[in-house]
């Protein structure tokens, strides 16, 4: 306990160490255009906080890219599934997969804007982005499943649903873990990165352009800090459901096979 | 009916593993296989469970019935507690208390709700033991069930097993000649 408040401490002191160097800098450039600092920064959110509009945007895009990634990971779950029973249908879907872990961000905005229009922007982005690195992690954790305990299901004659449950959740959930750590990251910047293209409104991607029209770094970097926060929730929120799937969180503690 | 088999053959690339073993197991009996390492125990059993195809041979009796198997390695969802892991591979109607009962013969009470990879490797081969007999099966195939055991427990594990198993067949790999006596079993030598 005692070790974990040191290590607290001196985390807060890193953290307090890094925004001294950001004012010094801020102090020293001295033009709030190019570098505002953090007291201008905690001012611009502090003006922004009670606001409706701020809560509204912050819901929105909220709403938009977790449906994006909620469906995506559906989708995801689901090929990925489909595509280590029938490998043919795997097969069919690798190569759409990696054309899209290569498409760049910027291509996906600019399809999804002719497609579906500025409102739906961020939940298609948040989607596509999505899609294969689930599909990817799904595939390989299905892969990694131990090929005794199946031999041991069989001559048990184990229902499906039993052996979903105790064989391939276990040794899906630490793949789905890391897809979604990388994922849920990669959700909400391109999602935001779509907003700020295509600006729909009440978006946070529609207050930062706003900001960068009018040159307002505080709220620029007020509105990223915001960011940061609601991802880091979302990915926490998100990890702690899919440990509630396997026993031990999913960690691989597999020893005999 | 009897489980028989004729001239079964099987080989791993030039590897000869099984070369014409012919045995047969009547109904309710109870076999010790002893044979020497590698000598192809563990495949005759994988070939019996349709986990492995003979080069060529015949196996007659096999088909529809339900095995009960302890593998050579435990073979247990290791995240998963000695109750779980009885209950995955249980009828629906077998109850958690009835398996928390039938566990409690062979292992700590506190161990029982325990994740397996906390486990000793006695405690792992004595809940191994105990999935096989509760589970719903005709035939019961142990793979050197009693490594990793000592006497006592060793003696209590074949106390159970003979409890357990009674009027069902039972064929077991071992390399310990008491085991055969202490099963009451009929010792064959092969390979």
């Amino acid at each position: 306990m005692r070790q974990y408040g040191r290590k607290t401490g001196r985390r807060l002191l890193m953290a307090l160490f890094w925004v001294m160097v950001w004012q010094f800098a801020a102090v020293t450039i001295d033009n709030d255009i190019i570098m505002a600092g953090p007291w201008d920064t905690a001012r611009a959110l502090g003006r922004l906080i009670p606001t409706g509009e701020f809560w509204r945007s912050i819901a929105m895009s909220f709403r938009k890219i977790s449906l994006g990634f909620g469906a995506a990971f559906a989708a995801g779950l689901g090929l990925g599934s489909g595509g280590y029973c029938f490998p043919l249908l795997g097969e069919l879907l690798e190569p759409v997969m990696a054309l899209l872990k290569s498409v760049p961000v910027a291509s996906f905005v600019i399809l999804a804007l002719i497609w579906a229009g500025s409102a739906n922007l961020s939940v298609l982005v948040a989607f596509l982005v999505v899609l294969p690195v689930i599909y990817v992690n799904t595939v390989a954790g299905l892969k990694s499943t131990d090929r005794k305990l199946l031999e041991m299901a069989k001559v048990f004659s184990m229902t499906p649903w039993r052996r979903i449950r105790y064989i391939y959740i276990p040794a899906l959930v630490p793949y789905l873990k890391s897809g979604c750590q990388i994922a849920l990251g990669m959700s909400w910047k391109s999602g935001v990165a779509a907003e700020v293209i295509g600006v729909p409104d009440h978006s946070v991607g529609e207050k930062l352009y706003m900001a960068k029209i009018y040159l307002n770094t505080a709220d620029v970097l007020a509105w990223t800090f915001v960011i940061i926060l609601v991802s880091a929730l979302f990915e926490w929120a998100a990890l702690r459901l899919l440990s509630c799937l396997a026993p031990g969180g999913g960690a691989d503690e597999s020893g005999n096979s | 009916m009897s489980l028989e088999i004729r001239d079964l053959n099987k080989s791993f690339d030039r590897l000869k593993v099984l070369d014409g073993v012919s045995l047969t197991f009547e109904d309710g009996g109870v076999y010790c296989l002893m044979s020497p390492s590698g000598s192809g125990k563990t495949t005759l059993f994988r070939i019996l469970l349709g986990l492995e195809q003979a080069d060529s041979g015949k196996i007659t009796g096999a088909e529809g019935k339900r095995f009960g198997v302890v593998f050579q390695e435990d073979r247990l969802c290791e995240a998963y507690t000695p109750l779980e892991n009885v209950l995955m591979t249980a009828d629906k109607a077998f109850t958690r208390k009835k398996a928390r009962e039938e566990l409690c013969r062979l292992l700590p009470e506190e161990s029982v709700d325990r994740p397996v990879f906390t486990l000793s490797g006695g405690m792992k081969r004595r809940t191994a033991i105990c999935r096989a007999l509760l589970a719903p099966c005709d035939v019961f195939l142990m793979d050197e069930p009693f490594t990793g055991l000592d006497e006592d427990t060793r003696l209590e594990v074949i106390r159970y097993i003979k409890e357990k198993t009674e009027g069902r067949t039972v064929i077991l790999s071992t390399h310990q000649e008491e085991d055969v006596e202490a099963l009451g079993a009929r010792l064959v030598r092969f390979g």
